[in-house]
């Protein structure tokens, strides 16, 4: 077990937390290696939000252990805000303030000061590109402004450990992609373990080397994204064939785990990888003289993964989520 | 140490920076004060306009009375309610940003307390100085002192209001602490009227009222007439800013978002 303190950044124990009767976090486990990026990925209300609360100190666990940065939440709470930087999914900028007084207010509670700290900060405005906009008051910054400030300030210390709590609800998908860019950057060039929140299956694709899918305050499912979609099936790649004749199938035995002649000169392969078979099996069909009109592949996503084991889905921009985004966007704005 | 003395000092600029930015929030809780020396007070001063109205208020001409206990009452307003809007910290989310801080949590809110309590005394000090055009037995020579009376009163107060929105919830709650507390917290402190005339029930209420003893103090530096020792007053009000303070630090310290 000591061991493991220094190996990973993040170790969590049959965490429980519970809100009067309601069980939100409901004995969930799992580790996070330094460098990693890590998601939780789950419906609104799942206990993500609670989760990442606890393991940044801010609300007090009912039952099981945590260890951040190898430091207990409940004995060394200090020891883990040192380690820490966190983006909230409620905005916790002061907008009264310009985005270089946030950051500046920052950085002396946590110490910096001097020329240390003026580098520090123009640092990561430049990182988030809102150096420009550093005089302004984060009231007139746009949503998509503010949550970048908030990343700036969150690594503005140096930590080792970052934790996003959904960090682009409520965003347009340019903004999001733009987000993406700084999280990945951030991983590459500083080398900041990360710990993300999410319910948009794609974010958590894109970004993530591990997650641990969460429904009802429980891990029901945890892997890389690839391992979790095998869960739910092979890839298939599918062939249009001009003047495909039956027994085509024989040419790609040895490339597929199975094959199925569909109706109209189409061939369904059912492969491992997807990626890597469709140029084997294209060289394949050249060399035997067949000629391939069309091509595709369908790979499970992590949505079939989530309708397997729980049969729901999670909801991607239902109504609900509409009218909550513009919720947000007003709250960000005021 | 010097992490937490570096928290704590820029909690305070933090205040002093916001207080520089928000001048509706400056003009309206100085304004408020004006209206009650100029439509209160000089109406009652040609009311007691008459050779015995002295009598009244020991010596002293109504506006003369009247000063001291608005300028009380103006620091006491801006420090409760400077305290009180960690509240809106809490609401825009700003508090998580300082709780999920390493730096000592009884740092961070010292500072917020001294940085309102010091905009408190400032606002104080203009309602003092507009004091002295129109209230004419006010000693210069007692500002100094009424100074360190308002800046205890104020330490006491932002840290009682800063305890009071730690447990508050709602902003109904905060509405209500606003009317069915500060205004007669006000009204039984002696600043409008002396307490020796008030019938008993209500004397009661003003002598455990905090309030009264800063209106009391800061009455004798500035125009020597006074209910109890000057020294009795600051005794108070050093004990209730200590306890305040104290609470304050202790509830923020245990503070989670359960």
């Amino acid at each position: 077990m000591d061991a493991d303190q220094d190996r990973f950044a993040i170790v969590v124990e049959g965490l429980v937390k519970r809100y009067g009767r309601i069980v939100a976090v409901d004995g969930v486990s799992f580790r996070v290696g330094y460098g990693e990026v890590f998601g939780f990925l789950g419906p609104n209300g799942a206990g993500k939000t609670t989760t990442i609360h606890v393991l940044a100190t801010l609300l007090r666990p009912d039952g099981g252990r945590v260890l951040v940065a190898g430091r207990d939440v409940v004995r060394d709470p200090v020891g883990v805000r040192r380690s820490i930087g966190v983006v909230f999914q409620d905005p916790s900028l002061d907008s009264e303030l310009t985005g270089y007084e946030n950051l500046y207010l920052h950085g002396r509670i946590y110490g910096l000061r001097g020329g240390l700290l003026k580098e520090r900060i123009e640092e990561m405005l430049r990182f988030v590109e809102l150096w420009e906009h550093r005089d302004r008051l984060v009231k007139y910054y746009s949503g998509g402004m503010r949550r970048r400030l908030e990343i700036a300030r969150a690594l503005l210390h140096g930590p080792r450990i970052l934790f996003l709590d959904e960090p682009t609800l409520g965003l347009d998908p340019q903004t999001r992609a733009h987000i993406w860019d700084y999280i990945r950057k951030l991983r590459r060039e500083m080398g900041v373990t990360v710990f993300l929140t999410t319910h948009y299956m794609e974010e958590a694709e894109a970004l993530c080397d591990r997650i641990a899918i969460i429904d009802h305050g429980e891990i029901i499912a945890e892997g890389s994204p690839e391992e979790l979609k095998h869960m739910a099936g092979n890839d298939i790649v599918y062939l249009k064939i001009r003047g495909a004749k039956p027994g085509i199938c024989g040419f790609f035995e040895d490339l597929a785990i199975e094959c199925r002649e569909l109706p109209g000169g189409r061939v369904a392969l059912k492969v491992e990888d997807a990626v890597k078979a469709l140029p084997r099996i294209l060289l394949r069909a050249r060399d035997r003289g067949l000629d391939v009109l069309e091509a595709s592949y369908h790979r499970p996503s992590l949505n079939d993964v989530f309708l397997l084991l729980t049969g729901r889905e999670i909801r991607e921009e239902g109504p609900m989520d509409m009218i909550k985004a513009v919720v947000m966007s007003r709250r960000w704005r005021r | 140490m010097s992490e937490a003395l570096d928290a704590l000092i820029v909690m305070a600029y933090r205040q002093l920076k916001r207080f520089r930015r928000g001048r509706a929030r400056v003009v309206s809780s100085i304004v408020n004060p004006i209206i009650w020396i100029v439509f209160f007070g000089l109406g009652w001063s040609n009311v007691f306009n008459f050779p015995m109205a002295r009598m009244i208020f020991g010596g002293l001409d109504y506006l003369s009375f009247l000063t001291p206990g608005v300028v009380a009452m103006s620091v006491f307003t801006a420090s409760f309610i400077g305290g009180i809007t960690v509240i809106w910290d809490k609401q825009f989310g700003f508090l998580k940003e300082v709780l999920v801080a390493p730096a000592p949590r009884w740092a961070t809110i010292l500072g917020r307390i001294i940085g309102d309590s010091v905009i408190a005394v400032i606002q104080g000090l203009i309602i003092l100085g507009l004091s002295f055009l129109v209230a004419h037995s006010l000693n210069p020579w007692g500002v100094p002192v009424s100074i360190l009376y308002m800046l205890i009163l104020s330490l006491a107060f932002t840290g009682v209001g800063v305890s009071l929105a730690l447990r508050i919830t709602s902003m109904e709650a905060f509405q209500m602490i606003i009317s069915f507390l500060m205004l007669p917290l006000v009204f039984l402190s002696g600043a409008f009227y002396p307490l020796k005339y008030m019938p008993d029930w209500m004397k009661i209420i003003a002598y455990v009222n905090p309030l009264t003893y800063t209106v009391d103090g800061i009455r004798y530096w500035l125009t020597g007439v006074s209910s109890f020792n000057p020294y009795l007053d600051l005794a108070v009000l050093s004990g209730l800013a200590a306890i305040a303070l104290v609470v304050a630090a202790k509830l923020f310290s245990r503070a989670t978002l359960d």
